[in-house]
């Protein structure tokens, strides 16, 4: 592949999601969780879901991922109708699910260990690598319990990586941490994004985070889950604690709370 | 005054450590005094001193030949229990049909009294150990599997979704994310089964056989000798006790990880 | 010297191969080891069966029913059992086993009370409180015995316990009497000397109760298929009754060694206080080792009436297989 600049590529969609609804029960009256998505995300554009609590972004994030089949309309991965779960796309969940009888190097491991039933040393030098870039070296031979929830979290999102996926599917991966930490995380997991850019979806309760990290940010309303607004975060790049003070940052996450707290605003 | 502050300490330190063993000592001290001033007979509660008596006036390697017979039934029972139960959790968990056609099946077993079917199990399997380890086993298996079961279906489902999401062979999501999420029930499983096969054992003796400690408590009784009869009771217990106290030791040793945290 | 030593290994050749091929078999007890259990540990100990080429095991029961149960599926061979017991099973069952040897020829239950008390037959015995084990066979024969001395059991106020707690209700005076086999005796004896109390016994042979009861049974598998070994078996075990109370003290030690946990000097008690159910009137009259048909026809009319069973439901003789008596 070579290079690749880390600037969205309008020209080239990864995921599409099209007349996207869902409903858990088959019964026909049961009433739909997500309703109506439609969504093209492109190559290597971060974008963020956010929504009332349970409007349906897990749903989404679910299918997305393949481990769901929507019940109407289509998701497709690389123009590529979703059946199940790829291996170009990493999932990182919202408590990090390391498990704890591996020592943190191994749980970075883990997907080959378990997807293959094994791993070669070119695969330890390369959690290794990854572990650096996170900073998580010196822990690399710790067990989870003795590791802060931000690490853990971080080595969650290096396990991620370990595949090398194309995408990167996050279902609130910073919300059981505090917000000091939080907005740390995120500066962090900008840089890695930086460094190893991937097309990201990117499931979150906290609006100035979605404003911080993405390209664009998906609204939904309350269930059913449909789409409230496609906002562009038109903030350059790369963002810093300076970011959060810009004034252009304080409107966007107002017109975002707006959605939220007066949800019968016209769109 | 200086001294004060540290010495107190060390007094609290050293009371905190033999508490337990003083607390023990005093309850026996009193049940003596009780049976010796109260002039209680042996036949309605033996003195501790009369219980220690006996224990000694029967021949140690007695002692070990009754405990051996126990403890080998016991432990027999008790793995025999661990390959039956894990396996069949692992295939309830798996398969809806074999869940729903086991589950009631072994309710069953289990809330049948063993001492009912015992005699058919004699004449079906004799009157050695193979009879008693298959009475222990019936008592200990339950358990094992409940505990399993709820072990493996309590692993976070984000973990599973992981593992399908990695389209990983079904086995490894069992062996490499199920069965060690379930350790620590396995593991209280198996410290109520560990003291169950005890009790499944000794019913087989009461049951069936020449040797054994509870075979030596019945036999004691049926000659009204209750201090020795007690020695053999505490004895058990004693082997009890270790045997809990051993699980944890292995649980400690091959799965620290699976211990509780300590605050 | 080389003679001497080829002798000497044929000698053991010998030896050795009639150890292998003596015939095996196993014998079951209706109870835990104890004085009246002692016949077959002296057979095995003083060599009674080995001269005959027999080897012995020895199976413990858990009471009368439990033996039969293991006669009848083969587990053991022949043993000690209540005839009574098999009487009862059989007019309900084809159960395959039959009685071959006479061991008590007299009912071995019996009313125990402290002499302190002041009851001195079974008659006194009216409006006491009477203690008895739930699942003994006496129970059955309790109105039998009662009816012999004119009331019934509407007069006593029965209750029922633990066999362990029976001496210990009667002695602290929780119970006026107790219930239970003769074979206890020595033990009650010991228990009651220990506070000082002396104990009465009251056998219910003496009061009309006149029965077979613990017998040699064999299942009819073994008696058929291995009549010799069977036949050889019973003439040991004979010998050994014999022995076993002509010398007590020999029996206890015999026991002991067996089973170490059994004081020698108790099963010599116990076995001196039983004399009389194996050796009696009735073995006078009619001779030892010899079910006589009168005799077994009044052990089932006991039976039948304690079980409530009809008179007609068995042929007593049936269950009795004289064949295997030793000349
Ligand atoms: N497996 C399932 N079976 C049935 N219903 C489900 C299932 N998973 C989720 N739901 C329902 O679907 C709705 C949307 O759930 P989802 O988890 O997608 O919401 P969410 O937006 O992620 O919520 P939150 O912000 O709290 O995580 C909820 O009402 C939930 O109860
Ligand atoms: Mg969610």
């Amino acid at each position: 592949m070579g290079p690749v600049p880390n600037k969205t590529d309008k020209n080239l969609t990864y995921v599409s999601l099209k007349g996207v609804g869902h409903k858990y029960d088959p019964h026909p009256n049961s009433p739909m969780v997500v309703q109506d998505i439609d969504l093209d995300i492109h190559r290597h554009e971060f974008v963020a879901v956010v929504g009332p609590s349970g409007c349906g972004k897990s749903t989404l994030l679910r299918m997305v991922a393949g481990l769901l089949v929507p019940s109407h309309g289509s998701v497709s991965v690389f123009n590529l109708p979703v059946t199940e779960p790829r291996d170009d796309v990493g999932i990182v969940f919202q408590k990090a699910n390391l498990l704890p009888w591996l020592t943190v190097r191994k749980n970075v491991l883990f997907p080959l260990k378990h997807k293959y039933g094994r791993y070669s040393s070119a695969d330890e030098v390369r959690a290794n690598e990854l572990l650096e870039m996170a900073g998580l070296m010196q822990f690399a031979d710790k067990m989870p319990d003795e590791l802060s929830g931000g690490m853990q979290q971080r080595v969650g999102i290096v396990r991620a990586l370990l595949l090398n996926p194309d995408i990167l599917l996050m279902d609130e991966p910073f919300s059981a941490l505090d917000a000091l930490t939080r907005e740390q995380i995120g500066f962090d997991l900008l840089d890695i994004w930086r460094e190893h850019p991937k097309t990201v979806l990117f499931i979150t309760h906290s609006i100035s985070e979605a404003v911080l990290l993405s390209d664009r940010i998906l609204v939904m309303s309350k269930r059913p889950g449909t789409v409230m607004d496609l906002i562009e975060v038109d903030l350059a790049r790369p963002r810093t604690s300076k970011t959060i003070n810009s004034p252009r940052f304080a409107e966007l996450t107002d017109i975002i709370r707006g959605y939220i707290y007066e949800p019968n605003v016209p769109v | 005054m200086n001294q004060t502050y540290p010495f107190k300490f060390w007094c609290k330190q050293q009371v905190n450590r033999f508490a337990p063993g003083l607390f023990f000592i005093g309850l026996v001290l009193l049940w003596e005094c009780i049976c010796v001033f109260g002039k209680v007979p042996n036949y309605i509660l033996p003195a501790p001193s009369s219980i220690i008596t006996a224990f000694l006036n029967v021949e140690f390697s007695r002692w070990m030949t009754h405990l051996w017979a126990t403890l080998r039934v016991a432990l027999m029972g008790f793995f025999l229990s661990i390959i039956i139960a894990i396996p069949l959790s692992i295939g309830m968990m798996r398969s809806e049909l074999m869940n729903r056609v086991l589950y009631p099946a072994l309710i069953v077993i289990q809330s049948t009294p063993v001492v009912a079917v015992a005699p058919l199990i004699i004449v079906l399997l004799g009157t050695d150990d193979p009879s008693r380890v298959l009475i222990t086993c019936l008592i200990t298996f339950f358990p094992l599997v409940v505990s399993t079961t709820t072990g493996m279906l309590e692993t976070p489902p984000e973990m599973i979704e992981l593992s399908k999401s990695l389209r990983a062979p079904r086995y490894r999501e069992t062996w490499q994310i199920r069965i060690p999420y379930a350790i620590p029930h396995i593991f209280s499983g198996l410290r109520v089964s560990i003291t169950l096969a005890i009790i499944g054992a000794v019913v087989a003796e009461f049951v069936a056989a020449e040797e054994g400690l509870g075979y030596f408590i019945q036999f004691s009784t049926s000659f009204f000798k209750i201090p020795q009869a007690f020695a053999g009771l505490i004895f058990l217990s004693i082997i009890s006790l270790l045997l809990f106290k051993s699980v944890q030791w292995v649980q400690m040793w091959l799965f620290p990880w699976s211990l509780p945290k300590k605050k | 010297m080389k003679t001497k030593l080829k002798f000497t290994l044929f000698a053991s050749l010998i030896t050795s191969t009639s150890v292998m091929a003596a015939d095996k078999v196993t014998f079951q007890l209706d109870w835990l080891p104890g004085g009246d259990k002692a016949p077959v540990y002296v057979g095995i100990q003083q060599g009674f069966f080995e001269a005959l080429d027999l080897d012995v095991s020895i199976a413990s029961g858990r009471g009368s029913t439990d033996a039969l149960t293991k006669m009848a599926t083969g587990q053991s061979d022949i043993g000690s059992s209540d005839i009574g017991a098999l009487m009862a099973a059989r007019a309900q069952d084809d159960v395959p086993v039959v009685a071959v040897l006479p061991y008590f020829t007299q009912a071995p239950h019996a009313f125990f009370v402290l002499k302190s008390s002041g009851i001195k037959s079974i008659k006194d015995l009216k409006g006491k409180k009477i203690a008895t084990s739930p699942f003994t066979s006496s129970n059955a024969f309790l109105p039998l015995v009662l009816k012999e001395n004119g009331f019934s059991e509407e007069d006593i106020q029965l209750v029922k316990s633990d066999p362990g707690a029976l001496a210990p209700m009667m002695i602290t005076g929780n119970a006026d009497a107790i219930i239970a086999w003769v074979t206890n005796t020595a033990l009650f004896k010991n228990q009651a000397s220990s506070v000082g109390k002396e104990v009465i016994e009251m056998p219910w042979s003496d009061s009309g109760l006149s029965l077979y009861s613990s017998s040699l049974l064999a299942s009819e598998k073994f008696l058929t298929e291995r009549p010799d070994v069977a036949k050889r078996f019973v003439k040991a075990y004979a010998k050994a009754i014999q022995f076993t109370y002509e010398f007590p003290d020999k029996a206890g030690a015999d026991l002991h060694k067996m089973v170490p946990e059994v004081d020698a000097g108790i099963v010599s008690a116990q076995i001196k206080s039983i004399t009389n159910l194996v050796f009696n009137d009735v073995t006078e009259k009619d001779g030892f080792g010899y079910f006589t048909p009168e005799r077994i026809q009044k052990t089932w009319k006991y039976v039948a009436e304690a079980n409530g069973l009809e008179d007609d439901a068995l042929e007593p003789m049936m269950i009795v297989n004289n064949d295997f008596i030793p000349e």
